[in-house]
């Protein structure tokens, strides 16, 4: 599309990269065909090809972020599917980033939107805060009718009913492998995942160990950043990644990183872009160097030649979480693995759609999310599986909660076809 | 683009319009701010940009009718929309009018396999009506390069085609029954699950009559069981001519194809450094698509190919297997896309009689030299139907007006050669100065008292098609 | 009667005209009007034929019979099979493709082709006001304006003159086969039809007919294209139609002709004496139909999507139609009834004001259509 900067406003650097963006935009639509709000709301505002002219409108004139443009902002869910649709290699993400840090400088939010954020921003990053929080929301869970706000309802309702102890597997030490030795990497472990759930961890651990990979958890990482990013609050998510872009670089400067793993599809997305969100800083060589060796577990183990497995006898609806296969543009390796490790896959239908969880998407937009969590639910459970796999916490949290299916994450099922322990959710299972 | 003056009464009534519009429709299904309303100021065709005075979302047949019915009542001009692909400013608004989008009716009604036809919400997207029956190995033909995103809605105002057409035909001739809701707001249902018009053929005229006539919200569809399979054969030949004559040679030995396209150097080239699909170096490519079981697409290819042969083709690529059609597919599936990274382009859309292809492909050139803009041609050879790219930057002082007036003098020689002006994207506001290079005052006329006859106050979807100078008399009054 | 030699005489005519006038071309079809006859059997000629681009263009009154033979030489038909009535009609005349296109006339590879109006692309009229008008042209893709074209098809001459026509034609099939199935039930024939239409192998031709040559029910489903191909697809379909009963495959390209011409032509029908009814009508719909009915003879055709009905003389077919989709119309016989299916209010509120607009006078073949 034309653009309309002039070139006081293309000396910025955010700017520049908006205003690549918005050229590359034909304005043809098909995103349109593929926006999970767009096929629950069918408002063109609610679409990417919409929010791509708000956004652009809105940096154009330069004018503060306004109430509608917000609006619609807040309700894209950053699942990409648009980026893998687009034919015209449209970068939304870098777009969509930029404008959620043009709305958190530009506008002020009503009191309550600013105080949610706030405690989001405050306690899901830091899993101590985040396990406290958690158990306040299972003793108020009860009381969850008398929330006058539906976003603290969803909150008190995504609430786990068990919350794991601390696992001492997610304090910085090395794993070595009892295999032949065929790489080094580093475990990111996350955040708000240790405090839902330690199982994933430590069957990644286990598996990567059983294959022929030595794993370190690196000291001083932590959150990658994406929360807070997502919310605009770039200094935040920049702080964040800055600490654990040390970390690894002094693991890559030590004793050597084959690769970064990340189990946890959504922080894989934002550590593969440390590159972007660093350009114009100081450390951009290294942010570009821990971005280069950013893997999915999936990715990693596909290079760790797992022995194929003997039939399981179990059928497994992969779900494809959208930062995966969109974000990452990892489509096929966690079925290839599942497959060969023996086990029934199936997907299901729609399976582009986002499931409505979006870091914390299901939080702040219950009503979507909650259509959309209904439609995923719905797809997964018509394939009649024994079990659901995903790559994310997430998705495994959103469609946990309204389904009877146990849901785990791909590695602990490709642990346990590999000689590691059933996985817990199937045990409660059966 | 010259529209009409927007009708200050109009204008002024604007709060009043909105307070009735919420009275029959939700909150958020009605959009009134300035923010809100600027993305439905153009669809596919951004060089035509009006915000409207608001658009409206209704979900239900009877939304519709109640909005129209409303509309009608204060005399606005309301500008349908689906999903907004349209690459003629077939749902470009004028600034006192209302978007009336359908994109909230996307349900699937009805699914009759043994009478083969489904029913479905028209703000269904084309690729979506195909995946509501493929489970059961049925598909519904006309499939334009926008399917995935498109909507039946815009499909049946603009009588959409697509590479299939060939076979299979255009949405009119796969388009069976329509509820449409008159700009009255009266509800009438036209076909249905029986063939053939009871009287004259409504179904055909409103096919095509880029929502001037009334808004379609359910349509009746032919579906088709898939074909055992399909394989193209990629061919390279050194001269457009002689990609010309191996077409013809191809369709007088009696094979049908499902597709027949076409590409020239330019596009090749462009699709090559984007895509990398192997395209050969030459100065034109044909992909020929046949169908059937394996042994019948092998027997239609063989004779295909030993036809391409006595045209001394520079490579001849038969498919083998799925893999391979789809390699062969990739490089013209990119074809716009990788013209979209080189610049901004506006693609054409003019038809001429197959036998023009050398001649004019070589004016076009001609064309190119003398606007100093390149152009690069995607042709549905067995249909004819060109699409022409013609490179330009948007950014550029002056170069949108270039382009636009090497559009012009490229249609006008389609029509000068026999053709017409627009095969598959309809007239919107595009093409409308050009219709007088097409039709005479008295053709035109004929087509404007059929809107006489379903919008007598031509309030629906105004500026498109007729020449704002055939219609001023009728707007006048 | 007015035979106009080109089509500024044709437009004099119209113009000059000082009442109605009964538009026809052969007048084979039995849908003549009151007037002064004016035919169109003096325009006549083939323009434009350019086999490799599958387009033929033509003047109103050229034989249909000139046209065929000229597409066979080139090895090319028209793909919708056009009737002959003057069998059932026991009518005299040289049918032209005016004709042709004014009522529409489409056989039975109008399930697979398409309508003659599916095969227009171009037309040239003159309108009730003496007014020349043209639409479409001679290309396939054309979206330029309103589609005029599909509204002339089957106007039976009641918006204006056809002049001039142009065709999309098709190759002809360089061999056919035909599946026969004995003995089914209507019900069981329209089964068996729709999962042979609903199947992969592209069938052209889906008839059933209760009483055959042999006095029992035969269900014809007919395959064209090459030889090879005719009989993989015929044996295919003898596979998925196999538990409907005893199936024989006709392979003889000439007799396969000879059948589907004895359907086309509604041959049941020659030398009867009841009237006779086209029924158009969702295919499942049809059997039960026919029972309301209770005909003298019928036959199916379009995979049960067309019911050809006889009739006793004044009958009106439509009185079973009540709650079923579709409509009839009356090919053969003078009953009260009038020819074309009555249409809801406001259907008819619009065909009436196109009329008025085209025809303002009301002088070509007023009250055919309503």
């Amino acid at each position: 599309m034309q653009t309309n900067f002039t070139p006081e406003q293309l000396k910025s650097s955010a700017i520049q990269r908006s205003n690549e963006v918005l050229r590359a935009c034909v304005h043809c639509g098909f995103c349109t065909a593929t926006c999970p709000t767009y096929q629950v709301l069918g408002d063109e505002l609610d679409s990417p090809r919409g929010r791509i002219y708000m956004i652009k409108d809105m940096l154009e004139t330069g004018r503060p972020a306004d109430e509608q443009t917000v609006k619609h902002v807040d309700r894209c869910l950053s699942c990409l599917a648009c980026m893998s649709t687009c034919p015209s290699g449209v970068h939304y993400m870098h777009l969509v980033d930029h404008a959620r840090e043009y709305i958190e400088q530009t506008y002020k939010r009503p009191f309550t939107d600013r105080a949610l954020r706030w405690v989001l921003a405050r306690v899901l990053p830091y899993p101590m805060r985040f396990r406290v929080a958690l158990l306040g929301a299972k003793i108020a869970y009860p009381f969850r009718g008398l929330m006058p706000d539906a976003r603290l309802r969803a909150m008190l309702e995504m609430a786990p009913k068990t919350i794991p102890p601390v696992s001492r597997n997610d304090d910085p030490q090395t794993f070595e492998t009892p295999a032949p030795k065929k790489m080094r990497v580093a475990l990111m472990t996350g955040c708000a995942q240790k405090a839902l759930n330690t199982d994933i961890n430590d069957a990644t651990i286990r598996l990567l160990n059983r294959s022929g990979a030595e794993v370190v958890v690196a000291k001083g990482q932590g959150c990658c950043g994406a929360l807070t990013h997502h919310m605009g609050k770039t200094a935040e998510s920049h702080a964040a990644a800055r600490a654990n872009i040390r970390a690894w670089i002094a693991e890559m400067d030590g004793d050597g990183l084959d690769a970064i793993v990340i189990n946890t599809s959504g922080c894989g997305t934002t550590i593969k872009d440390y590159g972007h969100m660093f350009r114009d800083d100081p450390m951009a060589k290294d942010a570009a160097r821990v971005a280069a060796i950013a893997k999915d577990v999936s990715e990693v183990l596909m290079d760790l030649d797992l022995p194929i497995g003997a039939d399981q006898d179990l059928k497994v609806a992969y779900h494809s979480a959208c930062s995966l296969q969109h974000g990452q543009q990892i489509k096929t390796h966690p079925k290839t693995l599942l497959k060969n490790a023996g086990f029934t896959v199936v997907e299901p239908a729609d399976p582009h759609l986002c499931c409505g969880s979006a870091g914390t998407y299901n939080l702040m937009q219950p009503e979507i999310s909650g259509q959309l969590k209904t439609r995923k639910v719905k797809t997964l459970e018509a394939k009649n599986p024994d079990v659901i796999a995903a790559g994310n916490i997430g998705c495994m949290m959103q469609i946990g909660s309204a389904s009877d299916v146990p849901i785990v994450h791909t590695v602990e099922l490709l642990d346990w076809a590999t000689g590691g322990p059933k996985p817990p959710a199937l045990n409660n299972a059966s | 683009m010259e529209m009409p003056i927007p009708n200050a009464d109009i204008l002024a009534k604007k709060s009043r319009l909105v307070e009735r519009l919420l009275q029959v429709l939700p909150n958020e299904a009605v959009i009134h701010s300035e923010n809100e309303t600027k993305v439905y100021e153009c669809d596919g065709l951004t060089a035509y940009r009006c915000p409207p005075l608001c658009a409206v979302l209704p979900a239900c047949t009877e939304e519709v009718a109640a909005v129209l019915k409303i509309c009608h009542e204060m005399n606005v001009p309301v500008v349908p929309r689906g999903s907004g692909t349209s690459l003629a400013g077939g749902a470009l608004p004028t600034a006192d009018s209302v978007i009336l989008g359908v994109a909230r009716m996307s349900e699937v009604l009805e699914t009759d396999y043994e009478n083969r036809f489904v029913r479905v919400q028209t703000g269904r997207t084309n690729l979506s009506v195909t995946g509501a029956v493929e489970e059961d190995g049925f598909f519904y033909a006309p499939d334009p390069s926008s399917q995935l995103a498109c909507a039946i809605a815009g499909n049946i105002a603009m009588n959409s085609g697509g590479a299939h057409c060939l076979k299979y035909g255009v949405t009119t001739n796969n388009l069976m029954g329509v509820r449409m809701v008159m700009m009255d707001g009266s509800v009438v249902d036209i076909g249905g699950a029986h063939l053939d018009a009871s009287g004259l053929d409504l179904l055909g005229i409103i096919c095509g009559s880029e929502g001037q006539l009334g808004v379609v919200t359910e349509a009746t569809l032919r579906i088709l069981h898939k074909p055992e399979g399909a394989r193209p054969v990629l061919m390279g030949f050194d001269s457009n001519e002689v990609a010309g004559a191996c077409v013809s040679d191809i369709i007088k030995a009696g094979v049908l194809p499902v597709a027949i396209e076409f590409m020239d150097r330019p596009v090749i080239e462009a699709t090559e450094a984007f895509a990398g699909a192997g395209y050969p170096d030459c100065e034109a490519l044909l992909i020929v698509e046949v169908e059937g079981s394996d042994q019948e697409i092998d027997d239609q290819l063989d004779l295909i190919c030993s036809i391409a042969e006595r045209h001394n083709p520079v490579e001849l690529r038969q498919s083998k297997s799925a893999d391979e059609s789809a390699r062969i597919w990739l490089g013209r599936k990119s074809a716009f896309g990788a013209m979209g990274q080189i610049n901004d382009y506006m693609c054409l859309d003019g038809t001429i009689p197959v036998s023009e292809l050398p001649h004019v492909l070589r004016r076009i050139g001609e064309l190119s030299d003398q606007y100093g803009l390149k152009v690069g041609n995607v042709f549905h050879a067995g249909d004819g139907n060109m699409h022409p790219l013609i490179l330009f930057d948007a950014n550029k002082e002056g170069d949108l007006e270039l382009c636009e007036a090497m559009g012009a003098d490229i249609l006008r020689l389609c029509v000068e050669v026999g053709g017409c002006l627009t095969g598959e994207h309809g007239v919107g506001v595009e093409k409308r100065d050009l219709m007088f290079d097409q039709f005479t005052a008295t053709d035109l006329e004929a087509q404007m008292v059929v809107k006489d006859v379903f919008d007598p106050n031509w309030l629906l979807n105004p500026a498109k098609v007729f020449p704002l100078s055939a219609s001023e008399e009728r707007m006048a009054s | 009667m007015l035979i106009p030699t080109d089509e500024k005489e044709l437009a004099d005519a119209i113009s000059s005209a000082k009442g109605p006038l009964s538009i026809r071309g052969g007048n084979t079809r039995g849908f003549a009007a009151d007037g002064t006859p004016l035919a169109t059997t003096g325009l006549s000629g083939i323009s434009l034929y350019e086999p490799g681009a599958l387009t033929l263009v033509a003047a109103a009154g050229t034989p249909i019979d000139d046209i065929q033979d000229a597409l066979a030489a080139e090895g090319q038909r028209l793909p919708f099979e056009p009737i002959d009535h003057r069998p059932i009609l026991n009518s005299q005349g040289t049918p032209t493709i005016g004709g042709v296109v004014a009522a529409n006339v489409s056989g039975p590879r109008r399930i697979q082709a398409g309508a003659c109006r599916d095969s227009l692309i171009g037309v040239r009229f003159v309108d009730g006001q003496g007014t020349t008008i043209k639409n479409g042209g001679r290309v396939m893709k054309n979206v330029t304006g309103y589609d005029l074209v599909k509204l002339m098809a089957g106007s039976y001459g009641t918006l204006g003159v056809i002049s001039e026509v142009a065709f999309k034609v098709l190759p002809a099939a360089s061999s056919a086969a035909c599946v026969l199935i004995e003995g089914l039930t209507d019900a069981n024939a329209i089964k068996a039809m729709s999962r042979a239409l609903g199947s992969p192998f592209d069938v052209s031709g889906a008839a059933h007919v209760p009483v055959g040559l042999d006095g029992t029910p035969v269900t014809m489903i007919r395959l064209e294209g090459f030889e090879k191909s005719v009989r993989y697809r015929a044996n295919e379909l003898k596979n998925i139609l196999d538990e409907f009963g005893d199936i024989n495959i006709e392979l003889d390209p000439a007799n396969v002709a000879k059948g589907w011409a004895w359907v086309r032509d509604a041959t049941p029908f020659v030398g009867t004496n009841g009237d006779i009814w086209r029924v158009s009508v969702k295919p499942s719909d049809a059997p039960d139909l026919v029972a309301k009915i209770a005909p003298k003879s019928h036959l199916y055709d379009w995979g049960g999507g067309l019911i050809w009905v006889e009739v006793a003389s004044g009958t009106d077919v439509r009185a079973a139609m009540r709650n079923i989709q579709g409509h009839a119309t009356r090919i053969r016989g003078d009953g009260h009834a009038p020819k074309f299916h009555p249409e809801a209010p406001l259907l008819a509120k619009i065909n009436r004001e196109l009329r008025q607009k085209f025809d303002p006078r009301g002088i070509l073949n007023p009250s055919l259509m309503g």
